[in-house]
C-alpha cells in the first residue's frame, strides 16, 4: 500500500483583500498500517491539512507524493481520477444520498464516473455490509437508519474499492459514545489487518486512545506528533 | 449509475420534481393548446382551396387571398378548356348574402356557387344528406357548426338568402371558412342571390390530366392569361394563410402567446431545479469528494432533466390529446399536424435541458472541499 509524504506543504486563504495563512509549511510521512489521528483544537487547520491530503484542496506551496507521485498539482479530473481509485473518504455526517439505498449509496463510491457496478463488486458490497453489521438494511433507504448505523454504512462506501488510503472527519462527532467505539475500532482494524494509511480528524477524546500516531495542531502548525508512542486517556503526549 | 442515481433524486425530491414536472406540462400543453388553434384557423383560412378537389385556381390579377378576389370574364372559362394539359375546368362564384334564421332574423353569411353536375370547389363532408342535393336548383346546404347561429334549419327548411328562396337540402360536417359562416348552393341560386352580372366568375377551378406537371402547364397558363392570376392549389393555399397570418395579427399575437407560453415552462422549470440542486448540494459535493468529475456532475443533472422532462411530455400530450379530443367538432378550431407534436416534444426538452442550466451551474460549483467541517 501507498504511504503519504507531504513536503513543505502550506495553504493561505484570501478574502479578496488580504492574505491569511492558515496552514503553516509542514513536512509530515504518513504511513501504512497505523491509525493516525489529527487533533486540535477549531481553526488549527487540521481539517485544510485533511482536505489537501485528499486532493479536494490544492496546497499553496509544497508537494504530496503518493507512492512515487507528486500528486499535489494535478489538473482537477486528474485529482478526481486518483481520488476514485485511492481513496476512502468517511465525512463527519455519513453523508449518504438520500434517494439512493444503502447498497447503492455503498456502489456510488465505485460507479460514480458513469461505469455499471460489476457482480464481483456488488458481492464485496454486501459482503462489506455483513461485516459491519448492516447486511438486513442493503435495501432500505438511510433515513430509516440510526446515526451509528449510517456512520458504519458509509465506512464500507468508503472500503469498497479497497483504497491505500482512508480519510475521516471526525467520523465520531456526530455518534454517541458506543457507536462512536465501534466505528473507532473498525478504523484501528482497518488499518492495521488491511495496512492502509488510515488519517482521522478528530477532537474527541475518545478517540485518542486508538491512535498509533496522533498529531496535534495549534495556529495552523503541527505542535506535537506522536509517532509510535501511546496516548493516555484523552490527555496529549508532547 | 449516474443515471439510477438522477433517477432516484427525481423520484426522493418529490415537490421539487413535481414543480418541474409543471413547467414541462405547461409547455407542451400551453404552446400545444396555442398551436392547435393557430393550425385550426389557417385550416379554416384556406378552406376553400385546401377542399376544392382542384389542381389549379384562375383568379383576378395581382390576388392576395382567395376570398378577396375580383371577379373575372367567362371567357377565361373557354381559354383553359382549350389548354391541352386541362382534363376539366368549372366556374366557382362566391358572394355575399343574409340568411334568414327561423325565427326571422338574419345573419351574414358568405354564399360559394359551384355549377352542377361537377359541383367543383362544393362541400365536402356531410352529417346530414349529402352533394346531390346541390343538383336541386333552390337547394343550398349549411354547416352543423353554424347550426345555432342559423337557428337550427333542419333539412327541407325553406328559408331565404338575399331575398331569394332556398331550401337547405343538406348539411355539413367543418366546412367553416375564416370569414364567418360558409352556405354552398347551384351556381346559378349565387349569381342570383349575389346579383352577379352576366358572364362573371370568382375563380375558375383546374383539373390537370394525369402526368402533367402541374407547375409546368400552371406556368403556361400564366404567359397565355396575362390579365388574371393563376395559382396552383397549394400556392394559393399557402398565400392565403400567409396574408391572414401576416395582416390580421394573429401570427403576432400567436407567436407571442407561444413565446410567453415557453417562457413561463423556462423560468418554472429553472426555479424548481435550481431549488432542487441547492438542496442536493451536499449531496453533489459528496459525488465530487468520492472521485466524481463536473461532468458527472452535469450527467446527473442532465440526466434529471431528462427524466423530468419526458415524463412531462408524455402528461402534457396526454392532456394535449384529451383537449383536442374534447374541443373535435365544436367550434373551437383545433387541429395538430402530425409533423407539429415531435416537433413539439423536442422544444420541450430542450427548454427542459435549457432550463436546467442554472440548476447545473449551481450543482457545477459543489466544492469537494466543503465536505470536510
Amino acid at each position: 500500500m501507498h504511504g503519504l509524504v507531504l513536503e513543505h506543504i502550506a495553504r493561505d486563504f484570501t478574502d479578496g483583500r488580504q492574505v491569511r495563512r492558515v496552514l503553516f509549511p509542514t513536512d509530515l510521512e504518513i504511513a501504512a498500517g497505523e491509525l493516525t489521528v489529527l487533533a486540535g483544537p477549531s481553526g488549527s487547520g487540521k481539517t485544510t491539512l485533511l482536505s489537501i491530503i485528499g486532493l479536494v484542496l490544492r496546497p499553496s506551496e509544497g508537494r504530496l507524493v503518493l507512492g512515487n507521485r507528486d500528486v499535489s498539482r494535478l489538473g482537477e479530473d486528474a485529482a478526481a481520477g486518483v481520488r476514485l481509485r485511492e481513496y476512502g473518504f468517511v465525512f463527519q455526517q455519513p453523508m449518504l444520498v438520500e434517494g439512493l439505498s444503502i447498497l447503492e449509496n455503498v456502489l456510488l463510491s465505485v460507479a460514480v464516473q458513469g461505469k455499471r457496478p460489476s457482480k464481483a463488486m456488488r458481492k464485496r458490497a454486501m459482503d462489506l455490509l455483513a461485516s459491519l453489521g448492516l447486511e438486513a438494511t442493503a435495501n432500505q433507504q438511510p433515513r430509516l437508519l440510526s446515526g451509528g448505523m449510517k456512520q458504519r454504512a458509509s465506512i464500507v462506501r468508503a472500503l469498497l474499492k479497497s483504497p491505500s488510503i482512508l480519510l475521516c472527519d471526525e467520523p465520531t462527532s456526530a455518534l454517541d459514545a458506543e457507536s462512536g467505539q465501534v466505528v473507532v475500532r473498525i478504523l484501528k482494524r482497518i488499518a492495521i489487518e488491511e495496512q492502509r494509511v488510515v488519517v482521522v480528524v478528530s477532537h474527541d477524546a475518545r478517540v485518542f486512545p486508538y491512535a498509533d500516531r496522533l498529531i496535534k495542531l495549534e495556529n495552523g502548525r503541527v505542535v506535537s506528533d506522536t509517532r509510535e508512542q501511546y496516548v493516555e486517556g484523552s490527555g496529549l503526549a508532547s | 449509475m449516474r443515471s439510477l442515481a438522477a433517477f432516484r433524486m427525481v423520484v426522493h425530491d418529490r415537490s421539487s420534481t413535481a414543480g418541474a414536472l409543471l413547467g414541462v406540462v405547461a409547455i407542451v400543453f400551453l404552446v400545444g393548446q396555442q398551436l392547435s388553434v393557430l393550425f385550426g384557423l389557417l385550416n379554416y383560412m384556406s378552406v376553400l382551396v385546401d377542399h376544392s378537389n382542384a389542381d389549379a385556381w384562375i383568379t383576378s390579377a395581382d390576388l392576395r387571398n382567395a376570398d378577396a378576389g375580383n371577379l373575372i370574364s367567362a371567357r377565361y372559362l373557354d381559354r383553359a378548356m382549350g389548354f391541352p394539359q386541362v382534363q376539366w375546368a368549372a366556374p366557382l362564384l362566391i358572394g355575399n348574402g343574409l340568411f334568414r334564421t327561423p325565427d326571422g332574423s338574419f345573419e351574414a353569411i358568405r354564399v360559394v356557387g359551384c355549377r352542377r353536375p361537377r359541383l367543383a370547389g362544393g362541400p365536402w363532408d356531410f352529417a346530414e344528406a349529402d352533394e346531390t342535393a346541390l343538383l336541386d336548383f333552390e337547394s343550398v346546404t349549411v354547416d352543423r357548426l353554424d347550426f345555432e347561429k342559423l337557428g337550427r334549419p333542419a333539412v327541407e327548411t325553406v328559408t331565404e338568402i338575399g331575398g331569394r328562396r332556398v331550401r337547405v337540402g343538406a348539411i355539413t360536417d367543418g366546412a367553416r371558412g375564416f370569414q364567418g359562416t360558409l352556405v354552398f348552393a347551384p351556381f346559378d341560386k349565387v349569381k342570383e342571390v349575389a346579383a352577379t352580372p352576366p358572364g362573371r366568375y370568382s375563380a375558375i377551378l383546374l383539373r390537370f390530366l394525369p402526368g402533367i406537371d402541374h407547375d409546368d402547364a400552371v406556368a403556361r397558363l400564366r404567359s397565355a392569361m396575362p390579365g388574371c392570376s393563376v395559382f396552383t392549389t397549394a400556392e394559393l393555399s399557402r398565400l392565403t394563410r400567409l396574408y391572414y397570418f401576416t395582416n390580421t395579427g394573429i401570427g403576432g399575437s400567436f407567436g407571442f402567446s407561444t413565446a410567453i407560453a415557453v417562457m413561463i415552462g423556462i423560468v418554472i422549470i429553472s426555479l424548481t431545479m435550481y431549488a432542487s440542486v441547492l438542496g442536493r448540494y451536499r449531496d453533489f459535493a459528496v459525488l465530487r469528494a468520492l472521485g466524481g468529475r463536473q461532468r458527472d456532475v452535469a450527467a446527473v443533472v442532465f440526466s434529471q432533466a431528462l427524466l423530468i422532462a419526458g415524463v412531462g411530455v408524455f402528461i402534457g400530450f396526454v392532456l394535449l390529446a384529451a383537449l383536442l379530443n374534447a374541443t373535435r367538432g365544436s367550434a373551437i378550431p383545433s387541429y395538430m399536424p402530425s409533423y407539429v407534436s415531435p416537433l413539439l416534444a423536442g422544444i420541450a426538452i430542450v427548454v427542459s435541458l435549457l432550463g436546467s442550466l442554472v440548476a447545473l451551474r449551481q450543482a457545477l460549483k459543489a466544492e469537494p472541499a466543503s465536505v470536510f467541517h
